[in-house]
């Protein structure tokens, strides 16, 4: 398979998968665009309206913060699983196994990208005029969308290895949400340990959109430079582990 | 029956080919399974070699590292780097997707280019007789009807190398019928074809050689009659019971 038929095959995947999800839900479309506004007013609801703790802009920080998190973990879930469930497919024809994890990466990317455009529309309605600093939100995207292949890679990977690691990246994405700059902004948390908690590149890359849209500025270039170090690394992580055992999946997913 | 000049190249070669199935678990009892213990043989362009074995010997195992599927753990395999498929009953099949997408899919990921699937993709849907189910999606299909569209697809586009698995007795008596005169017309044809089986006298009708697999080690490899005579002396055979109405027929 070369690249060529390798892109054809994703492409054509991943647009007939889009277009059987919405021809089979009712509502289809509108559900992926319903599910980060119904997170959204829960947490609203929680966090701005019982416990007081929101502030006039709080509800489009938390959608902000919402939309890109549902795209980073969304990937990383559905990619994970993609090698492992495929068992039967791949012992029927030789499938280059990062098929798997690409189109699903490519079907939430496509989602994600409806619900921004919305997003923006909303945040526009609202008043956060677009800026000159939209001209950096390609390279956010793309330092995000580094980080996704490369989690995702690499939980697609490990998972026929470790069946396991199912339970721990589900409790890991749960956990993950509540210390990644989404609910509150970098500033709440107590300057000794700051640091660390940017250590998390979900916090900069939420950070980085929300300077963007919401304020206007410029991102930080140097922790985003940082964030796309990491995605890097984790791509290069799960490229390797996928080609080593590239011909050792069928073996174990065969029965 | 074609004679065939084995001074050429082969397309493809094993030499003391072996797979072990290893199961790691954590409490540190490994159980392994050795599929494949020494196999030896060559495929030439052209020819319809039969492997013959009794169930069990390895014969499923062998059609995976052919396909390329999965890689031999001790020994060589050398291939050109040919398109080989398995002809299976289905083929990368996926329930929410259409019949139609799924030929598509399938016809991608083993390698063909749309161009030549546009062009066999009316023959498909008439040998899967299918009809007006072809834009329906695959989950609303009956067995019979996956089985249908799965021969239709490895059948109908032809890799360089024809993997056959004589287990093909698919759907009604006409269908078989039908699909039985596919193999046996590509088994006849020029095409490379391996055909995997336990029935002699298939391999005697339609092979121009033979292979014989007996546990996991290659035991002969020649002429069909040669190598027929030393698996019946061993298996007299009473062995075809209930074999593949498919083929025997």
């Amino acid at each position: 398979m070369n690249t060529l038929q390798f892109t054809t095959a994703v492409a054509f995947k991943a647009y007939a998968e889009l277009r059987s999800e919405a021809s089979r839900y009712f509502l289809s479309i509108f559900w992926w665009v319903l599910d980060p506004v119904l997170s959204m007013s829960v947490y609203y609801l929680i966090f701005g309206v019982l416990m007081l703790r929101g502030g006039p802009d709080f509800a489009p920080f938390l959608l902000t913060g919402i939309v890109v998190w549902q795209w980073l973990e969304r990937s990383a879930l559905h990619g994970m699983g993609s090698i492992y469930g495929n068992g039967y497919l791949m012992n029927l024809i030789q499938v280059p196994k990062i098929y798997f994890p690409v189109v699903k990466i490519v079907v939430d990317t496509v989602k994600f990208g409806i619900v921004f455009l919305l997003l923006l529309v909303a945040l526009w309605s609202l008043g956060y005029a677009p800026s000159l600093a939209y001209l950096a939100l390609p390279a956010v995207m793309l330092v995000q969308l580094l980080l996704i292949a490369g989690v995702a890679f690499l939980l697609a990977g490990l998972m026929p290895l470790l069946p396991d690691l199912k339970y721990l990246a589900e409790v890991t994405f749960r956990l993950g949400f509540f210390v990644s700059g989404i609910l509150f902004p970098p500033s709440r948390v107590p300057d000794q340990y700051r640091d660390l908690y940017q250590l998390n590149p979900v916090v900069n890359l939420i950070e980085a959109y929300r300077s963007i849209l919401l304020r206007g500025e410029w991102p930080d270039w140097g922790w985003l430079l940082v964030v796309a170090a990491i995605g890097l690394l984790l791509l290069a992580a799960g490229r390797l582990v996928i080609a080593r055992f590239e011909y050792d999946y069928p073996r174990l997913l065969s029965r | 029956m074609q004679t065939f000049d084995h001074d050429r190249e082969p397309i493809l070669s094993l030499r003391n080919v072996g797979v072990t199935y290893r199961r790691p678990s954590l409490l540190g009892r490994r159980s392994s399974y050795t599929a494949l213990a020494d196999v030896s043989f060559d495929l030439y362009h052209g020819e319809s070699l039969a492997v013959i074995g009794r169930n069990g010997a390895g014969k499923s195992t062998l059609l995976k590292l052919l396909a390329g599927i999965i890689r031999p753990d001790r020994g060589a395999l050398r291939d050109r780097g040919l398109k080989a498929a398995l002809l299976a009953r289905q083929v990368g099949f996926d329930g929410e997707l259409t019949g139609r997408d799924n030929i598509v899919l399938s016809a991608l990921l083993l390698g063909f280019d749309r161009a030549e699937i546009r062009a066999q993709m009316a023959d498909i849907i008439a040998f899967a007789e299918l009809g007006e189910h072809i834009d329906q999606p695959l989950s609303t299909y009956s067995a019979g009807m996956r089985a249908r569209l799965g021969f239709a697809v490895s059948a109908r586009l032809e890799p360089d190398i024809l993997l056959i698995d004589e287990a093909l007795g698919v759907g009604d008596a006409g269908f078989q019928a039908k699909s039985t005169q596919l193999i046996e017309d590509r088994l006849a044809s020029d095409r490379t074809v391996v055909l995997v089986t336990h029935s002699p006298q298939v391999v005697r009708r339609l092979c121009n050689r033979a292979v014989w697999i007996d546990n996991g080690m290659s035991r002969m490899e020649g002429e069909v009659d040669a190598v027929l005579n030393a698996y019946s002396a061993q298996y007299p055979p009473a062995v075809p019971r209930g074999g593949p109405a498919s083929l025997a027929g």
